[in-house]
């Protein structure tokens, strides 16, 4: 019979931990290096290959992904239907219009190597457009991978009072015409 | 095995070709055949039992014993030592034979039997004693379990046999079973004492059943049926306000994974702190750990000092029913 | 480890019976030396008989050892240990340096098969004295009181101060200044 703290202990150091992150004016690109990590369980001192100590994550807010430069327009996602002349490519507007998650979940993808276990680590990942996630997947929930980037307040959407209280360095010149 | 073979009533080997006279080199094809009938007539035979060491030639009976003795480091009186790796059962199997011979019957041969009693008694006594100091915390319940554990049958044996009793046993069974090397053992504890008195032996039982503690967990060897029961009665004997279990952290709630941690708090002191995959087992696992550490039988305890050259005799530890902790701490510092 | 060891015995060292935390045990328990009176190949196991074999078994009185003539035969030590194992080595053809370099191995050993692959050098009985590490080690228990999501946690951990940030504070400090100036002045005037 086996003691009931070894048992325990094993239990303890193998179990999954649900993180929390949220996508908001995040890369995504940057954000899946991230979280293939906590998904592959590489963030923990007794990860081993061989070990299935991976980590769930609840990506929230993927609608709200930033990209950089003008990649909203110029990155386009190839896809082929394998027919003669199937071939498509959507711009990363067109396909973030379409499915708001298909970004950041074909960027969690690519981050992995291509092997048999790419496809049941990409099972532990959970995507949300919005901030309102299911109760049951709330409830599971236990850590928060921090942000990458500081999400940046929009001036319209600052408060009144806020926005005539804050510094101003330089003032427009008062014969300025704002078009 | 060929005079087992030449036992067999005789089967006549068909040959491939009648063996000539004449000797001829070439394929000996009469080989194969044989060998297979030799191997067909073994297989239809019983296992051949197993040969006793010491019925090989290059054997010396005195010789064994007398390194025997040196190997354990010990100053043992052969004749003692003969007396007590020799069983009831071979003195009889010795009358029985001179007797069916038509011998006097001259069996001057002394067994066993007493010496294991004898031997049984000083394992046992210095074994508590040993536990009881080593283990001052602990109640008297778990030093039993502990003490069964390392006096049982299959632990003795185990040592006898890596010491080299089952090869001087004498006994007409054979292989040796293993109530008879346990006993072996037990009688050679008691040889010692007679020869080199009682301290020997002691310090004979402490180095090689008492080290069989090295690398073992006690919290294997004795758990304790109802922990929150147990706990709460102790914190009430101690005067201390009932525990409060609390989660510390969780994770999966809604999976079939989940795993929860539980504090138990007394007056907001963590006094022990569990998992497991629901909230009643990590509660229970929590009050395990208290006990634990009320005991001093934690993980990171003290490795047991096995250093110790004559111990006091010891009163028993707390029953587990009038177990607390003011009580221990009396007990031991009147010890000291 | 090459694939041909794949299918090798493998185990982890270990100490037989704690050997050696209460007293020290030999394991070699007896040993027979067999060899050829007459033979060239038993030259150097004979004159180990003859010059060594004594003082050998002084230094081991643990050790039975036996002595075993055979004809016309190659000469070998056969060892036997406590753990039941047994141990062969050839001495054909053996200088005296040799043979006895090869005999006064065996009380040196364990008794531990030969075959046996190590899949660790060493042994601990307490792999680690903090315990294990689980994944709730070192965790901020704030988060145990934590409705999710919340942005608090998912903030980005702030090595260095922003641009804004810095200015945001000059302006605050320069803010506090000018309010506290002018009582300075009415005082000392």
């Amino acid at each position: 019979m086996r003691n009931i703290f070894e048992r325990v202990k094993q239990w303890n150091t193998l179990t999954r931990i649900w993180h929390l992150y949220d996508a908001k004016w995040q890369d995504p690109f940057d954000s899946a290096k991230v979280i293939q990590k906590y998904l592959k369980g590489l963030h923990k001192p007794i990860y081993h290959p061989l070990a299935d100590c991976g980590d769930h994550v609840v990506v929230i807010n993927c609608k709200e992904i930033a990209m950089r430069g003008d990649e909203w327009r110029k990155r386009a996602y190839f896809h082929h239907t394998g027919y003669a002349g199937g071939g498509t490519y959507t711009l990363a507007w067109e396909l973030h219009d379409k499915n708001p998650l298909m970004i950041m979940k074909k960027a969690v993808y690519r981050s992995m190597k291509g092997n048999l276990q790419r496809r049941y680590t990409m099972e532990r990942l959970h995507l949300y457009a919005e901030e309102n996630v299911p109760q049951d997947i709330i409830e599971n929930i236990s850590s928060v991978i921090p942000q990458l980037r500081d999400v940046p307040m929009r001036l319209d959407r600052m408060p009144e009072d806020q926005v005539k209280g804050y510094p101003k360095i330089w003032d427009l010149p008062k014969d300025y015409v704002v078009r | 095995m060929t005079s087992r073979l030449s036992a067999l009533p005789v089967l006549f080997v068909r040959l491939q070709r009648p063996c000539p006279l004449v000797q001829n080199r070439g394929f000996k094809r009469w080989l194969r055949p044989t060998l297979q009938t030799l191997k067909k007539r073994k297989e239809r035979m019983d296992p051949e039992p197993l040969p006793r060491r010491s019925s090989f030639t290059d054997w010396n009976y005195k010789s064994e014993l007398f390194a025997f003795g040196k190997r354990l480091g010990e100053d043992l009186n052969l004749d003692v030592l003969r007396t007590a790796v020799t069983t009831r059962e071979f003195v009889l199997n010795e009358i029985d034979q001179q007797k069916a011979v038509g011998i006097e019957i001259d069996i001057q041969m002394n067994d066993n039997s007493k010496m294991i009693l004898e031997g049984s008694e000083i394992i046992n006594n210095y074994s508590l004693n040993f536990l009881r100091s080593a283990f001052p915390k602990l109640p008297e319940e778990g030093v039993i379990a502990v003490q069964t554990y390392l006096t049982c049958e299959e632990n003795l044996s185990t040592l006898a046999k890596n010491l080299g009793v089952a090869d001087l046993m004498l006994t007409p069974e054979h292989p040796v079973e293993a109530v008879t090397l346990s006993n072996g053992f037990k009688a050679l504890v008691a040889a010692i004492s007679e020869s080199s008195g009682i301290e020997r032996a002691n310090l004979f039982v402490r180095d090689f059943v008492m080290t069989q503690l090295v690398g073992k967990n006690i919290n294997e060897l004795w758990e304790v049926n109802d922990p929150l029961n147990l706990l709460s009665s102790i914190l009430q004997r101690d005067g201390k306000q009932p525990f409060e279990p609390r989660i510390v952290a969780e994770t999966g709630r809604n999976t079939i994974l989940a795993n929860y941690q539980v504090g138990l708090y007394v007056n907001k002191e963590l006094i022990g702190l569990g998992c497991g995959e629901s909230i009643k087992i990590a509660t229970e696992v929590a009050a395990r750990d208290a006990l634990r550490e009320l005991f001093d039988t934690t993980e990171s305890m003290k490795p047991v000092n096995f250093d110790v050259e004559s111990l006091p005799q010891t009163f028993a530890n707390f029953s587990i029913q009038d177990w607390s902790s003011k009580n221990v701490e009396k007990l031991m510092k009147s010890s000291r | 480890m090459s694939n041909s060891h794949l299918l090798l015995l493998s185990g982890f060292p270990r100490a037989p019976l704690q050997n050696g935390i209460g007293r020290y045990v030999p394991q070699l328990k007896r040993m027979t030396i067999k060899f050829c009176k007459s033979s060239g190949d038993s030259k150097g196991t004979r004159e180990f008989i003859e010059s060594k074999l004594v003082d050998f078994a002084k230094e081991n009185p643990g050790t039975v050892v036996y002595v075993k003539p055979r004809r016309h035969r190659a000469p070998c030590v056969q060892a036997e240990y406590l753990n039941g194992e047994e141990h062969h080595i050839s001495l054909h053809n053996m200088s005296l340096e040799e043979t006895t370099k090869w005999i006064n191995l065996l009380p040196m050993r364990s008794g531990r098969p030969t075959n046996l692959r190590l899949r660790k050098y060493w042994h601990t009985d307490s792999p680690s004295i903090q315990g294990v590490w689980s994944p709730f080690t070192n965790r901020d228990p704030a988060l145990n009181l934590a409705q999710f999501p919340m942005e608090e946690f998912s903030k980005r951990k702030n090595l260095t101060k922003t641009a804004t940030e810095i200015i945001l504070e000059r302006w605050q400090e320069q803010k506090e200044k000018d309010s506290t100036a002018p009582v300075q002045e009415k005082t000392t005037s």
